[in-house]
């Protein structure tokens, strides 16, 4: 039976929620990350970590899930180190996050070298929602995936309450935008940017996880293949807002699978420019962020990068 | 002494000292339940300190604190926050990008994890209504003026139950129509029984509002009195109250001519507030003209307009006749003005580079200095040497940073480099602080010989014996003002106290 | 509890203590890295030496990687002390060695090989300055932030090369793989040393570009102002220097001695404009500033340094089977080191109770 167009245009858009996702972990957790001040670009190491120790994880316990927590958690500790250097120690936390990102890579690949040919045998399967899979178009798209990408729904409605609905939300946000006046009002700022730099790392890690436990169960160096990266302009391009996380995670997924099968069809020249659509529509949105910040005061978190220092009176 | 259950609070013998001053002198301060109660002084009284012990800020080097009859420990802004203590600074502690509910909610303890948005909107409301005054709780604070933020800080002491409200200078950046407003709110919280105190410079407002004044002096207390039963020239005596003090050797020159000229000027400051209002002043070669007034009422806004780092949206400035209005600080510059900034390690001086670096900041576009793009830097040096054998600068190491120079070289390299552009018009703004004593009379010794050539110096400082010691005429700032100007000669010091204070020559 | 005091003044035997402990204890983790892996760190390094030094074809490969690392990193000490954090050399790179390439693909085949290949370096130049003026001028006007500038302009500058090379660049004859046509001998920038060396004579311009990025910083009116600039903005604008135009010549000359790498490595020893021209140099440069405290001079012997570690971690991969990612663990932990011991110039530490009156 010949595949429709409209079966093909569905398993792109399936295919764009998996990649979707693996950009949308990271991408929530470097929105927390920033919403507290702390700029956090070692998310493609951090993933890298994730994916590594994940694989490994499951291959050594034979589950799965077991590997992704403990990819989350072997992320997790590399994020406190860029939390101790950058919030205690005060140290330049562009360079920092750099440097964490060639230690992932550096790490990962070393390690992984032996594992290159094996292969995970039980890796998370897909899982139907029940009944929602079963609406045309929508279910075989967003119903008919995997755990993890219902968990990174439900994760985004969590941050999205947690972030405007609750009293977290607001203790964060303040640190984010005037540590002084957060840190005034009896707000633990040391504290609440470890906590979520270290969580931020934990999601990056889940991220990369997700791609060794489940969709591609080998591993190989630099499975992620710059994924963290463009996580660091996703956060941009959702205005550090996890909703928009998930529309940019769907589009920016859209078009890598869209690629896929324009490379399968051979086609490699429109390939590259609707590669780059994505990375110059963040760049026309960060220089709207930083315009319009001046106008309607949303944007960049105005205490990115910025240490905080109590001031000796 | 009034039985201490009476009393909200008491404070007994507070001393608390910093290095090199005692800012709190065996202060007791005691306030009434329902009252007003004022607390002025000028600049370095120690208001603001006896305050920042109270919020818990400071921990008091001797004395104690009773509230309600009850011995407290205050060590930080949180334990004063449990007894019901809210200070309201001059620089709010808000979050622009958020509402009023959730600077209100901001660290709270007792809320709970979920933000029950409308039964916060509703208890803010109820207080906004029990003080006569309104407030949209779903406001983000960037959208509301600055009165209306300053409203927000109070709800917050009051959100969090606050019986003591302390509110330091509130009218610096309000309006006339908001300071009445002001008024009212506390008019209205003191009938339902808190106990408020504001510090203020400003005589007007103390005598208006508040039941009870304290005088603060140097960290002294002068006295506490019924408002009712005192005069404006007695407290403004209290406040400033001292003997004539001796003056510096001068030379009798006569006044030069007309050298700077500021006509109607008129700026805001950072805050958007207008800092300078129709200010008018003249300065003649030949003489200090100093300009005196509590901080915070436009004298670094006036500075920065003369020299060229603030904007100018009414007025004239004339330099020699020269219209400088609104030019650059390297016209400025060209022109002879030549300014001695209070942050010395600000606009003044660069902390990381040299000393050498420093000294050529003004003079590395021009020969010897300049050859072609390069730098030749030997001749900088020779400059700089040249610099401190004339000022005799102590500097280790010329190549060192020269923030490792103590605060009084760092000052006199300053001077020394302005001084070596020989200027018109000199702006000395608060140039002795933080100096010791012999920086101190050198700075002020610099400046007199200056005058003596011709220069024409504007001196702004804090420090009003200094003042009184050096400038030849004195100009009293206020709210953006020039309110008077006397003969340094035959000052009558009470008439400037109440000048400084607002009660001459301000607009109602 | 942590105090921090600040310092004063730095004492000079901290200055250079702090780098050579970051280095050491970076040897040190590296060490700890390949122990959990049972591989011995002690011959590890020792091949690395080997595989760097060993020999004049091994040293010669070391300087090929060295090359590039210090044109580039003299370009970011300059920029980097005036707060202009450019993390976009590798896009730089890419622009740089796609501009110089056109004329090695396209130009007239017989051009005089001086006259093409000063063009070609030209272009290079102009082609990553302009691609770094672009970020600049963001940041002078609209104060956008430059980090997150420059790394997405890396991306589609990647991509752009990706567009190029799968498209009209591509050689008829390379079986569909995204290659250009190779380089012909009038554009391939001479090597200095014979067979089988690659080091060319970019050698020299990295050389020449260190100096004078260190005379610009130490003794020129421009670097003088740069460096008030990077200190205090406020003061340099008292001072009457211009903001605008400082930041964005800067700029243009970090990116145009990235784009110089970028032609100059893929003319003279790559020979062919392809998907992977080692433009990752660019990130590894940032490394090496950083390391070299800003300083252009000091630059080149770190790059050295570090193209050593790299060159060498190519040799332990091949002989013995260690794979070349310990080389990013080592450069990343002295990197880690460096940046937690900086906190130590600025501020004494010391721990105290928690403050009792």
């Amino acid at each position: 039976m010949n595949p429709t167009f409209g079966s093909i245009l569905i398993k792109v858009f399936a295919g764009a929620v998996e990649s979707g996702t693996i950009l949308l972990l990271p991408t929530l957790g470097e929105v927390l990350t920033e919403r507290s001040g702390v700029l956090n670009l070692g998310l493609e190491g951090l993933m890298l970590i994730g994916a590594f120790f994940g694989f490994l994880g499951a291959m050594k316990t034979g589950n799965p899930y077991v590997g992704l927590l403990l990819g989350m958690a072997a992320a997790a500790a590399a994020a406190a180190i860029h939390a101790f250097i950058c919030v205690t120690l005060r140290g330049n936390q562009t360079v920092t996050g750099l440097a964490l990102s060639i230690f992932g890579a550096g790490l990962t690949s070393f390690y992984g070298d032996s594992w290159v040919s094996q292969r995970l045998t039980t890796a998370i399967k897909p899982m139907a929602v029940p009944v929602l899979s079963r609406i045309p178009i929508l279910g075989p798209i967003f119903f008919s995936q995997d755990l993890i990408v219902y968990a990174a729904y439900v994760l985004v409605a969590v941050f999205w309450f947690l972030l405007f609905k609750t009293k977290i939300g607001v203790n964060l946000r303040a640190v984010g935008e005037n540590a002084k006046a957060a840190d005034a009002m009896g707000v633990n700022v040391v504290g609440t940017r470890y906590f979520w730099t270290i969580l931020g790392g934990a999601l990056a890690g889940a991220g990369g996880a997700y791609i060794t436990c489940c969709i591609h169960p080998y591993w190989l160096n630099g499975i992620t293949s710059g994924k963290g990266w463009i996580a660091v302009a996703l956060v941009v391009f959702a205005m550090w807002n996890p909703f928009n996380a998930l529309v940019g995670g769907f589009l920016f997924g859209s078009i890598e699978a869209l690629q896929l099968q324009l490379q399968a069809a051979g086609t490699y020249i429109n390939s590259a420019l609707l590669s780059m659509l994505p990375y110059i529509t963040t760049f026309v949105v960060i220089i709207v962020a930083t315009v319009i910040v001046r106008v309607r005061h949303v944007g960049t978190p105005k205490e990115l990068g910025i240490p905080y220092a109590r001031e000796e009176k | 002494m009034e039985g201490q259950e009476q009393l909200m609070l008491v404070m007994n013998n507070i001393t608390k000292r910093f290095p090199g001053i005692v800012a709190n002198n065996h202060v007791n301060f005691a306030l009434r339940k329902g009252e007003i109660h004022a607390l002025l002084g000028e600049n370095g009284a120690g208001k603001s300190t006896l305050m920042n012990v109270l919020d818990g800020i400071y921990y008091p080097d001797e004395g104690e604190i009773v509230i309600e009859g009850n011995r407290v420990d205050l060590r930080s802004p949180l334990d004063s926050m449990k007894h019901g203590i809210g200070m309201i600074h001059q620089h709010f502690m808000l979050v622009d990008s958020l509402s009023v509910i959730e600077n209100v909610i901001l660290g709270l303890e007792s809320q709970g994890f979920y933000i029950d948005k409308k039964s916060v909107a509703g208890r803010i409301k109820a207080i906004a209504t029990k003080y006569n005054f309104r407030v949209d709780p779903y406001a983000k604070i960037w959208q509301l003026s600055v009165g209306e933020q300053q409203r927000v800080e109070i709800i917050k002491t009051l959100f969090k139950g606050a019986r003591i409200l302390i509110l330091d200078e509130p009218t610096s950046v309000l309006t006339p129509q908001e300071s009445e407003e002001l008024f009212g709110i506390l008019r209205e919280m003191k009938s339902e029984g808190k106990s408020i105190i504001f510090i203020s410079h400003k005589l007007g407002e103390v005598m208006s509002v508040s039941d009870r004044v304290t005088v603060l002096r140097k960290g002294r207390l002068m006295g506490t009195v019924d408002t009712a039963s005192i005069t404006e020239r007695e407290l403004a005596k209290m406040m400033i109250g001292r003997d004539v003090l001796f003056r510096l050797e001068r030379g009798d020159i006569e006044q030069g001519r007309e050298i700077l000229r500021v006509e109607e000027a008129q700026t805001y400051n950072d805050r958007g507030i207008m800092a300078l209002d129709k200010l008018s002043i003249v300065v003649h070669g030949g003489e200090i003209m100093g300009v005196a007034g509590v901080a915070g009422n436009g004298q670094v806004e006036l500075a920065e307009c003369i020299t060229g780092l603030r904007h100018l949206v009414g007025g004239h400035i004339t330099v020699e006749g020269i219209d400088v209005t609104n030019a650059t600080p390297c016209t400025l510059v060209s022109v002879g003005v030549n300014y001695i900034p209070a942050d010395r390690l600000g606009v003044g001086l660069v902390p990381n580079l040299s000393t050498v670096e420093n000294a050529m900041l003004r003079k590395y576009k021009q020969k010897p200095m300049r050859r072609g793009t390069f730098i030749d830097y030997g001749a900088a040096c020779a400059y700089a040497d040249g610099l401190i054998e004339k000022f005799d600068i102590a500097v280790p190491l010329k190549n060192a940073p020269v923030k490792v120079l103590s605060g009084g070289n760092m000052q006199k390299l300053l001077l020394a480099r302005e001084i070596d552009e020989n200027p018109r018009l000199l702006i000395a703004e608060h140039p002795t602080r933080g100096l010791d004593v012999g920086a101190t009379e050198f700075v002020r010794k610099t400046l007199l010989e200056q005058r003596d050539h011709g220069v024409a110096v504007l001196l702004i400082s804090e420090d009003l014996d200094e003042i009184l010691m050096v400038a030849d005429r004195i100009a009293v700032m206020y709210e953006g003002r020039i309110v008077g100007i006397v003969d340094a000669h035959h000052a009558d010091i009470a008439q400037i106290g109440l000048m400084m204070a607002g009660a001459v020559g301000a607009k109602t | 509890m942590l105090r921090f005091e600040k310092r004063d003044k730095t004492p000079v035997r901290l200055r250079v203590l702090v780098p050579i402990c970051s280095v050491l204890l970076g040897l040190f983790v590296g060490s700890v890295v390949m122990l959990f892996a049972r591989v011995n760190p002690l011959r590890v390094y020792e091949a690395v030496v080997k595989g760097a030094f060993g020999s004049a074809y091994t040293f010669s490969e070391t300087l090929v990687i060295a090359v590039p690392l210090i044109l580039i990193s003299a370009g970011l000490c300059l920029v980097y002390r005036m707060k202009f954090f450019n993390i976009g050399a590798k896009g730089q790179y890419i622009m740089g060695a796609i501009c110089g390439s056109y004329l090695a693909l396209f130009g007239p085949a017989t051009m005089p090989r001086p006259l093409l290949l000063t063009l070609m370096m030209v272009l290079g130049t102009v082609g990553g300055a302009l691609w770094a003026i672009i970020p600049a001028l963001l940041k002078a006007y609209w104060n956008v932030n430059e980090v997150i500038a420059t790394l997405l302009l890396n991306y589609i500058a990647s991509y752009i090369l990706w567009y190029l090379m799968y498209g009209t660049w591509r050689d008829q004859r390379s079986h569909g793989f995204p290659l250009s046509k190779s380089f012909a001998l009038n554009a391939q920038l001479p090597r200095i040393l014979p067979a089988p060396s690659r080091l060319h004579i970019g050698l020299f311009f990295g050389l020449a570009a260190a100096g004078i990025v260190w005379i610009i910083i130490r003794k020129t009116r421009f670097g003088y102002e740069g460096r008030v600039l990077g200190e205090n903005e406020r003061a340099a604008r008292y001072a009457g220097i211009n903001v605008f135009k400082t930041i964005i010549i800067a700029a243009a000359i970090s990116g145009g001695l990235a784009g110089l790498a970028g032609i100059a490595h893929t003319s003279a020893v790559l020979r062919i404009l392809q998907l992977e021209i080692n433009s990752d140099y660019g990130y590894t440069a940032i490394i090496a500033a950083w390391l070299a405290g800003l300083d252009p001079l000091v630059a080149v012997g770190v790059s050295v340094l570090l193209a050593a570690l790299e060159a060498g971690g190519y040799q332990i991969q091949i002989v013995m089977r260690v794979p070349f990612g310990i080389v990013g663990v080592i450069e990343s932990a002295i990197l880690f080191c460096l940046l937690a011991g900086e906190i130590v110039t600025h501020y004494r530490i010391s721990l105290t109770r928690r403050l009792t009156a």
